[in-house]
């Protein structure tokens, strides 16, 4: 299991270089260091005022190899603040990197957590109810249904959910946010509604073969025997034992629980960390977009790896090798 | 495990239940509150040295205030005194320099503030003194502050010496670099003309004349910011770094500063206008004359005329990632005002005016020319359409000037919201009827292909090659929005015969392009700084010629009769014998065509019926402090557009009920 553990980390080690060199690859084939400055300073800063920002900002150095101090080269500044978590300022207003992540980390979490959490309960239960009454027509609809939901696009959600909920009906606002109590609510509900309506039907659709596999084994055969009702066979004994696979799931999607979701705080005005992410792009912001995506990376490879103990846990008979 | 999935259930119908979509606090709807967006973009700085986009001067506008400020209504524009008692005026000395001494008014302090802890244990505040002003102009000319426009303020004696002397002094020492910044520039001995004569008093010496400097007082590159609190606000150790807070000068200042959600202000009570009503400052008054148009449109309310400002209890600029949402808060009443967006342009406007649903929910639509222009450029240095071909080429860009159908563009893709140019002064600036009626920018093909032969382009062939004359477009935009624009030139120009083919390249690449010179045609524009036809008729001027000095001269233009009109008109003020020769200046480029002038675009703005006072003004300066509302008015107006409707609700789930059940008993039924 340690010996595992340590290759999976070496592998993930090994990802999170590429993941590096891929993204500063991409970036500045896409930009130059004058883009950048231009984003920043806007179209009316003339040349001087370009260069004066490329040399405050450290980008003056050469990109790959500088023949004079082959230390002092973009992509090698790059791995080292990356790899020492040493992140820096933000090329478009010079807060500190850090600082965006600790204020962001708030509103993104209001809107996972409640949704990650909602999306378990209605998915659970709706899956419990249809499984209880498979092979009958409200078994079909709910199929019917989560193909449906699953096929249609999220931002037709998003979209349809602000016009018809918000603008129509008049029951949440639009978009928005306010962490003061009073109000954090009503701005949650509708971009949690519309998550929960996007993901639902694949959701439903996985726990209820899940629920379905397991009334066939014999200990729920067992448990009617001796007179149990639907209710409890299917909330009290079905769905402990069906854990494993629910477990799964969740702990993969747990680390990403703290990066957001781009599209939902993009279009309800979540200032949470995939927003962060989608102005870093729009902004040509280099030092904040590279945090995201390497944070995003290394949680990607701690859930897997947390995925793969968990099993070990939750099923004495899986063995990591 | 029953029962908490029970609970989540009643509590998500809990939720619905208690359903409103206020997006503010109950509590306040009552307060005259200013509700609006944040332009496309939070803003990036409040650093007022940097801080140079419209989202940037909606923040830095309102809580720093300048030396001298603009009449609220008076338009053309006109300036009035601000922090300074008078404008003052620039005396000539027989040296060959000139002056400008600034009185500040007496008894100004900054916004309270724990960085004055660093000047004195204790203190909060502190008076504003003309060395914060001083101080500022020299961070203009520190190159680590990278200010856009310090190259500006060069005409100021000493000041490129000073920029010098520091980066020496950096360079040689790096224990210099870590020192106070003030220090700092104390060490490297100031600037030479920027002189403190008194706590109140700043003297201002110039190596030329520049009348417009007086305009770039009246920007907030020129506020006065104190040491303290550029030294204070580092970004180490949990505080701010100082581009994201500001020591308020203006009438207001900031509670909350969440750029990418809320940016919250409330009145500044350390501000002069708050402290000495008494003064009647013109700054902080609101103004008492105003044009008919403007008495007829209900901007001088004897409520409001003469009174001290401002009138709002606070102001909150909410940031709309994307602008539908944004807009269908407005419709709700929620945004006090609004742009209007390209997707709901039609159910908004028709034929120019408001679509009778907005007038029934008593919006007001106001419509005001920016001071921009955009235009198609000739490369003057080019052989085919530049100077050196005389009037072969003079011919040619007359006859593609003519081509050009601006109503048409504008129509097309700014949905009529633009002005049709003729020369480069836009309609809000002095000078500007003399461009009027100008023969060459009527569309005229007969004429044009008349010209074009006469040009020796005989319905567009080029006798060198026999083939249509072949001439390039070069644009800094690649959007696909972008190139539709551009084509609708190309394809005006081959109904001339002409082929012209677009370059498509980014802004920086474009810019590249200008510098290096291999370019016929391009298409810019120009938003001014200040509402001066020197800021304009200067992109024409021989000696910022692109291709000499890397100035903003693109067109490369240099007509020694045009350049010695611009200087003369330059130093006048505004009056009869500036307008003669503005109307003489714009007469030369009538004829010799260096640029196709396009259009000014107008912006249009929304307001409910209960925000009083809106005036747009054509610049991004944004006296948000001669702004109220009628906060009950709009706590009814909001009241009656938004009840919810909860009908749907129970119907939906009558619906599933109804569909559900039947199944259950037929399922319990054949159980048992």
């Amino acid at each position: 299991m340690i010996a595992y553990t340590v290759r999976r980390l070496a592998y993930g080690f090994a990802t999170v270089l590429g993941v590096l060199t891929f993204l500063f690859a991409l970036f500045f084939l896409y930009a130059t260091p004058e883009d950048m400055a231009r984003r920043a300073l806007g179209e009316k800063a003339p040349p001087q005022a370009l260069e004066q920002w490329i040399v405050n900002h450290d980008y003056h150095h050469p990109l790959l190899w500088n023949p004079d101090n082959p230390g002092q080269t973009l992509i090698v500044d790059h791995f080292r603040r990356m790899l020492t978590f040493d992140f820096g300022r933000s090329d478009a207003d010079d807060v500190l990197v850090t600082r965006r992540l600790r204020k962001g980390v708030g509103p993104s979490l209001s809107l996972t957590v409640p949704l990650f959490v909602g999306g378990l309960f209605v998915s659970i239960s709706l899956a419990l109810f249809v499984a209880t009454f498979r092979e009958t027509y409200i078994d079909r609809a709910g199929v019917a249904l989560c193909v449906f939901a699953m096929s249609v696009s999220i931002l037709l959600y998003i979209i349809g959910g602000q016009f018809l909920i918000a603008r129509v009906l008049r029951w949440f606002p639009i978009s928005g946010f306010d962490p003061s109590p009073e109000v954090i609510g009503r701005f949650l509900v509708l971009p949690v509604f519309v998550g929960l309506a996007a993901s639902f039907g694949e959701q439903v659709r996985f726990y209820r073969t899940v629920f379905v596999e397991e009334t066939n084994r014999d200990y729920v055969r067992t448990a009617r025997a001796k007179g149990c009702g639907d209710g409890r066979v299917m909330w009290h004994h079905v769905l402990r034992n069906a854990m494993i696979p629910i477990i799964t799931r969740v702990v993969l999607a747990i680390p990403f629980l703290f990066t957001g979701s781009i599209l939902l705080e993009s279009f309800f005005a979540i200032p949470g960390l995939g927003s962060i992410t989608v102005d870093a792009i729009h902004e040509n912001d280099f030092a904040t977009l590279r945090v995201m995506v390497f944070l995003g990376s290394l949680l990607f490879i701690v859930g897997q790896i947390a995925t793969d103990i968990c099993y070990t846990l939750a099923d004495p008979r899986v063995r990591l090798e | 495990m029953a029962k908490v999935g029970a609970a989540v259930w009643i509590f998500i119908l809990c939720a619905l239940a208690a359903c409103t979509n206020n997006p503010y606090p109950d509590a306040d709807s009552g307060r005259s509150v200013l509700y609006r967006t944040m332009r496309k973009s939070p803003p990036k700085t409040l650093d007022p040295a940097v801080a140079y986009s419209v989202a940037d001067h909606l923040v830095t506008g309102t809580v720093y205030d300048t030396l001298i400020d603009y009449d609220y209504l008076a338009r053309p524009y006109r300036l009035i005194p601000g922090l300074v008692e008078a404008i003052p005026e620039e005396v000539e000395h027989g040296d060959g320099t000139w002056s400008l001494s600034f009185r500040l008014r007496p008894d100004l302090v900054y916004d309270t503030d724990e960085c004055f802890e660093l000047s004195r244990s204790g203190a909060r505040s502190r008076p504003i003194l003309a060395s914060d002003i001083a101080f500022e102009l020299m961070r203009l000319a520190d190159p680590s502050v990278g200010s856009p426009v310090g190259a500006v303020f060069a005409r100021i004696v000493g000041y490129a010496e000073f920029t010098k002397r520091l980066q020496a002094l950096r360079d040689g020492d790096p224990a210099f670099e870590a020192r106070r910044i003030d220090e700092q520039y104390r060490e490297a001995g100031g600037v030479d003309g920027i002189r403190v004569r008194s706590d109140r008093d700043l003297e201002i010496v110039l190596s030329q004349s520049f009348p417009q400097l007086l305009y770039w007082f009246a920007m907030e590159f020129t506020t006065p910011v104190p040491w303290e609190a550029v030294v204070y606000y580092d970004g180490e150790d949990g505080r701010d770094v100082f581009s994201e807070h500001a020591v308020a000068t203006g009438p207001f200042r900031l509670t909350r500063y969440e750029k990418r959600s809320r940016i919250s202000l409330e009145p500044n009570s350390n501000w002069y206008g708050i402290r000495h009503p008494e003064w009647h400052a013109p700054g902080a008054t609101y103004p008492t004359r105003g044009s008919q148009e403007d008495r007829s449109s209900g901007l001088l309310d004897p409520r409001y005329v003469g009174r001290p400002l401002p009138f709002l209890d606070g102001v909150e600029l909410v940031f709309e990632n994307e602008q539908i949402p944004g807009f269908n808060k407005f419709l709700q009443g929620y945004y006090d005002y609004s742009a209007i967006i390209e997707e709901t342009f039609d159910q908004v406007v028709s034929e120019g005016g408001l679509t009778p649903g907005m007038e029934a929910m008593g919006v007001g639509l106001s419509k005001t020319p920016q001071a921009a222009v955009y235009y198609v450029g000739f490369n003057m240095d080019d052989p085919v359409v530049g100077r050196s071909g005389g009037d072969r080429s003079r011919l040619l860009r007359q006859a593609m000037s003519h081509a050009i159908d601006s109503e048409e563009f504008i129509r097309l893709f700014f949905s009529d919201r633009g002005i049709a140019a003729e020369s480069p002064l836009p309609p809000s600036i002095f000078g500007s009827e003399e461009g009027e009626g100008n023969p060459f920018r009527r569309v005229d093909l007969d004429r044009a292909r008349t010209l074009l032969a006469e040009a020796g382009y005989s319905r567009g062939i080029d006798p060198a090659t026999g083939r249509p004359l072949k001439l390039s477009f070069t644009t800094g935009d690649t959007s696909a929005r972008a190139r539709l624009r551009y084509q609708f030139f190309v394809d005006s120009w081959r109904r001339i015969g002409i082929d012209v083919e677009i370059k498509s390249t980014n802004y920086n690449q474009f810019q590249d392009v200008l510098r290096r010179g291999a370019y016929q045609t391009f298409f810019f524009g120009w938003g001014a700084d200040y509402p001066d036809p020197e800021n304009f008729l200067f992109l024409l001027w021989g000696d910022l010629a692109k291709s000499k000095s890397g100035g903003a001269n693109s067109a490369n233009f240099d007509n020694p009769e045009y350049d010695a009109l611009f200087l003369e008109m330059r130093n006048l003020p505004n009056g009869p014998e500036r307008l003669a020769i503005i109307g003489r200046m714009l007469e030369i480029l009538r004829v010799e065509r260096p640029w196709i002038e396009i259009f000014t675009p107008e912006e249009y703005v929304l307001s409910h019926g209960w925000v009083r006072n809106l005036k747009s003004f054509g610049m991004s300066v944004p006296m948000l402090q001669y702004l109220d509302v009628d906060a009950p008015a709009r706590t009814e107006r909001r009241m009656a557009w938004n009840q919810p409707l909860e009908w749907p609700a129970w119907v939906l789930a009558a619906l599933v009920v109804a569909a559900v059940i039947p199944g259950i008993v037929t399922f319990l039924r054949e159980r048992q």
